[in-house]
Formats: C-alpha cells, structure tokens, sequence
C-alpha cells in the first residue's frame, strides 16, 4: 500500500499530464459527438420534416432560413434521422453559451425554397 | 403454480398477462393473497378509462409470479373513486397509492400515510392532472394549504430540516429529521420538487416521439429507462429487433451499469472524506464517460436505445477502443476497490452504518443493489431475462449485512461482472442493421408492460395505447421510486452525521422518481 501511495505521486513526473488545457488550446472531441445539428444548405428540401418531429420544438423553417435554438435543442439527433435529403448531421459545435435568450438562435441560410 | 388457486368470483385463476377484473373492495386482499403465495408486488398504476371506452376511473395492481404475470384491475366510479387500501397489507405499494391520489384522486381508504406526495401542498385541491379531461397546458392557481411535515414528540427529541436546497450540486430533497441528540428517530422525505408532468407530457405523442423524453426522465439511468420503454413498445407493435441491436443494448446497459457503479463507489468514499477513493474512482468514472462518447456520441449514452433497436449505429472505433481499455480499466478498478477496503477508518464507518435487514427490504419493496446487498435474490436480468441477457450468465452479487459496506462490495461486484458482460456482448457484435421496423400497429386500449434492471434496480414501464400508434398511458416506476421508501426505513437508529453516507450508499436519482 505505502509503494503504491508513493508511486501514485511519482506518475506525474514521469509521464505527461493527464489533464487537458482547454479553454487554452481546443478541445479535441470524439469523431462521434452529436454537438448542435447542421444542416447542409445544398441537400436541404425545406421539406419540414425536422419541424415536425423536433421533440421539443427546437427547429423552425423561414423562407430562406432554418434556425435551430441551441436553448431548447436536446441533441436527441430525431431530425437527422428523419431528414429524407439526408441533410442534417450533428456537428462538433458544443460550446453554446450565449449572452441573451435571443442569441441561442443559430440559423443557416438554405437559398429559396423550391 | 397458481393454476388450482381459486380466484374470487369462482374462477380458476390460470395466470397469464390478460387482466382480471375485480371488485374494488376485493382489490387488497386478492393481492395479499397472492403475495402470500409467493408473487411478487411490481407496480400499483391508476388509470383513466374514459379515453378508452370505460366511464371511470381504475386502479390496477400488477404482481409477477412463477406461472407468469398477475394483473388486478379495479374499475371505479368517476363519483367517488375510491377502494380499501392495498398498502395495509402490501407496504410496497404505499407511495404509488399516493401518487394515484395525486394525480386522479383515486383514494385508497385507510391509507397510512394520506399525505400529499408528487404534487405538494401549493397545488389546488381538486386538481388531478392524469384525468383526461384536465388540459396539458393548463396551469392551475396557486393553492394555500401548508406542508405538514411527520413530527416526533417528546423530551429532548428537536427536528432537524435540511434542503430542499443542499451544499452540492445534486438534486432537490427536503428531509426532516427527528432526533435525540445525534441519534434520529424519525426521517421524514419529502421529494418531488423536480416532477415535470412526463407522463402527462407523452400522451397523445407517437411511441416515437415519446421516446427522447421516456430516456431524459432522468440523466443516469438513460439506458435502463431507455430499454424498458423501447421493449414495451415492440411488444404492442410486434417488432422483433435485429441481432446487432440486442447485443448493442446488452452492451450500453452494462457500461451504464459500469460508469454508475464506479462513480457511486467513489461517492461512497465522499461520504466519509477518503479522498483518495473519491478522485481515484472519479477519475475512472471520466475514463468510462469519454468511452461512453466513442461508442455512442454521448457520455451518459442518450439516444442510443430506440424503438426497434438502436437510433444509431454503435461506432466501429469507439468500440475498438473500448476493447481496449476493458483490461486496464479493470485493473485499475481492482486496486482502487483494494485500496478502499483496505483503510481500516473507511470500513469502520461503513460498517453497520444504515442497516436494512433482508424483511424490511422485501416488505418495502427494495429492488437492485439496495435489495441484493439485504440477501434478497432479485435481478431481472436472472429472474426474466430479455434481450441478449438470455444468452449470458449474469453471476449473482450479493452480501447479508444490508449495511453501507454491503452496499458496497455488491456495487464492487457488480462493476466487475459488467466488465465482463460488456466483453461477452462486443464478442457478439456482427455487422448488420440496428432497426427494425414495427409489423402491426395495437388497437386503442392494447397494454404492454416491461421491465430493465438498470444501476439502482428494476425500472418499470406500464404502457397504454391510444388512437393511430399513439399513448393513451403512459406510466414509469423507476428504480428510485422504489428505493426511497428503504432509504426512510434504513436511517431510524443511525447518526445524524451518517446520513449522508447512507444515503450515498443508495444514490437514487431524484430526477427519475419526481418525473
């Protein structure tokens, strides 16, 4: 028990730290992280389909924009499995803290719906 | 077993999922007799008939036994809805009787403690919000009743009352304790501070639909939750799930079971300061959440488990890493239980610290850790497997004493055996699709019931459709839910101090039993 005791305050020196720097230096994220869904402006069909199933009603179609609101979304990724384009994916964007309640608002443009 | 017992009304009872109607007078005791013959209470759910032809109200009381499920349903008067109480003579199901109170105002006459529970005092009388004909949006007027806590009388005997606010981050909980110096003689819980109307919320929603809000009832036992559900719904929509799904469940179930019993561990040892224990087992928990994301893109393994399978595909590199590290992890799991085990000043508070003996954990219900660690034998994943655990042996944990250190070492057990387990699924994860889609879609009224044995014990899902694929019901008897009775019944006799440690050694969610 002391040997471990001891060698548990030793590891530090001998390897590289087990912390990461971050704010600092980007933080690097699993391929897998279903962070904000994105929407690809060149696939989107403004077909509604992700309106209509967003749980918590997250999702909202313009004429010429979709705005997801990072304040209610839950990343459940429903609305990337039922787009039929196959355009919406759930990006890396994680860090969503915003000053105003408007500001959680994050919209592409998909062009003129057609 | 109960194939020759009569059942009132003359009947042979056969056994069987089929629900049998009985007198509402006749409800309790038909329970205990049952009970008395070896089934097993699972869940007391109040219902609204109304929406499914009915003119009423009813309670239905579902036991498990060796011929297969029991289930009691009593239809009452929407007038008076009313029926003797079943606690009296089945303790378990004290607090799903309030709760049917609460949310229909169905009574349970003689109830021995008719006290308000999910909905508290500020809420108006009258106000029963399962009733179909009460709008989801509504929001009633603030009542004006007062809380009136369980008080102890007598010399030298002071209250202490504590939250519902704590120190930590963890959730709302208000306890109130009645002690003599520093021994307490009563506990007094009150919870529900964080009840969100889930159940009302999912009615009317497609089975779909429902299913990211049936997983977010609580953030820990995702997965359990998740899965209750998810075979719930196959079972109304005949949908038999692929074979890569059935093993990918069995393997996200068990690295939550995994991340949830190291991270308990670890506060185990914050209950009696051994920081080493905390940040060693703190620092694994980490290791296993960031797994957890490889495999799945989340850390507490949200929208993993759906209806018909997985939502998404288990991803083929977070699962080589998790091979990976499965060795090392339990190595280090092994040193870190080692380490705690072997300070003398740690056992001695664990110790005979919140003693629940093997009676009083089955007379008021206890399921899980919190049971096996009291000598009961109960896991579903053993007692009815489903999904891929019919294919693995699940080795059974268990310990005597029901105190904090039993707690303990079956939790330690148990994160052990999930390692193992979680190999056993990679071995039989093939390549294939993860989704299948539903055969049929159930007529109004089609019930189905299901269970998942998840980090705190057996979580249940009662669940009624309703019109085009729809939820007419929907109910959750979390494992929590269950076990906040035993905590209450574990602490009269201990130091105030110890609480917190007891409490650790159950770790319940909040969240999960407040819906």
């Amino acid at each position: 028990m002391p040997i471990d005791v001891l060698d548990r305050f030793l590891r530090p020196l001998r390897g590289r730290p087990l912390t990461r720097p971050y704010p600092d230096e980007p933080a690097a994220l699993p391929p897998t992280v279903r962070g904000l869904p994105e929407v690809d402006p060149s696939r989107c069909d403004a077909t509604g389909a992700c309106v209509t199933v967003c749980p918590t009603g997250a999702i909202s179609l313009g004429p010429t924009d979709w705005t997801v609101d990072a304040g209610r979304c839950v990343f459940c990724a429903i609305c990337a499995t039922a787009c039929p384009q196959d355009a919406i994916r759930l990006g890396s964007r994680f860090e969503l803290a915003a000053r105003s309640r408007d500001a959680t608002h994050v919209v592409s443009r998909i062009g003129d719906p057609r | 077993m109960f194939g020759a017992v009569e059942f009132p009304g003359g009947t042979e009872f056969p056994g069987g999922t089929e629900v049998r109607h009985v007198q509402p007078d006749e409800l309790a005791s038909t329970t205990a007799r049952f009970i008395e013959l070896g089934a097993r209470y699972e869940m007391l759910v109040g219902l609204d008939e109304r929406s499914v032809g009915g003119d009423g109200l009813a309670v239905e009381v579902d036991l498990s036994s060796a011929g297969g499920p029991l289930r009691f349903r009593a239809d009452l008067p929407l007038a008076e809805p009313a029926y003797p109480s079943v606690a009296l003579v089945v303790p378990a199901a004290a607090w799903d009787e309030r709760e049917a109170k609460d949310l229909f105002g169905i009574i349970p006459l003689g109830h021995p403690d008719p006290r308000r529970l999910v909905l508290h005092e500020r809420w108006p009388t009258g106000f029963h919000p399962l009733r179909k004909d009460v709008d989801a949006a509504l929001r009633p007027p603030l009542g004006d009743r007062r809380y009136v806590p369980f008080e102890v009388h007598g010399d030298g005997v002071y209250q202490l009352p504590v939250g519902p606010i704590h120190a930590g981050i963890i959730e709302p909980g208000h306890f109130r304790f009645s002690a003599v110096g520093e021994r307490i003689l009563h506990l007094d819980a009150r919870l529900f501070f964080a009840h969100r109307g889930l159940e009302k919320l999912v009615e009317g929603r497609s089975f779909e639909a429902a299913a990211p809000v049936v997983e977010r009832a609580c953030g820990v036992c995702t997965v359990s939750h998740a899965l209750a559900y998810a075979q719930a719904v196959e079972a109304l929509t005949g949908t038999a799930i692929p074979e890569r799904a059935r093993w990918g469940r069995l393997v996200l179930a068990e690295l939550e079971r995994l991340y949830n019993h190291v991270g308990d561990l670890g506060n185990m040892c914050a209950g009696v300061g051994f920081n080493p224990g905390v940040s060693r087992l703190g620092a694994l928990k980490e290791r296993l959440l960031r797994l957890n994301e490889g495999v799945s893109g989340h850390r507490y393994l949200m929208g993993s488990v759906a209806p018909g399978g997985l939502q998404l595909d288990l991803n083929e590199d977070g699962l080589i890493a998790l091979t990976a590290e499965l060795g090392p992890i339990a190595h280090e799991l092994g040193g870190a239980i080692r380490s705690v085990i072997r300070s003398a000043g740690v056992m001695a508070r664990f110790h005979l610290a919140g003693v629940v003996s093997g009676e009083l954990a089955r007379t008021v219900g206890a399921t899980g850790v919190a049971a096996r660690a009291s000598g009961l034998e109960d896991d579903l994943r053993r007692d009815k497997p489903y999904g891929a655990y019919t294919d693995v042996e699940v080795s059974p944990a268990g310990a005597a004493t029901g105190d904090v250190a039993a707690r303990f070492h079956v939790r330690a057990q148990e994160a052990q055996e999930a390692i193992r387990l979680v190999a056993q699924g990679l071995a039989h994860l093939q390549p294939g699709p993860v989704r299948a889609a539903a055969t049929r879609q159930p007529a109004a009224g089609e019930t189905a019931q299901s269970g998942a044995e998840g980090p705190r014990g057996t979580s249940r899902i009662w669940l009624r459709a309703g019109e085009d694929g729809t939820i007419d019901r929907f109910h959750l008897r979390s494992a929590s839910f269950a076990n906040w009775p035993v905590v209450v019944a574990a602490v009269p006799g201990d130091l105030v101090p110890d609480f917190p440690l007891i409490n650790k050694s159950f770790e319940l969610c909040y969240a999960c039993t407040d819906r």
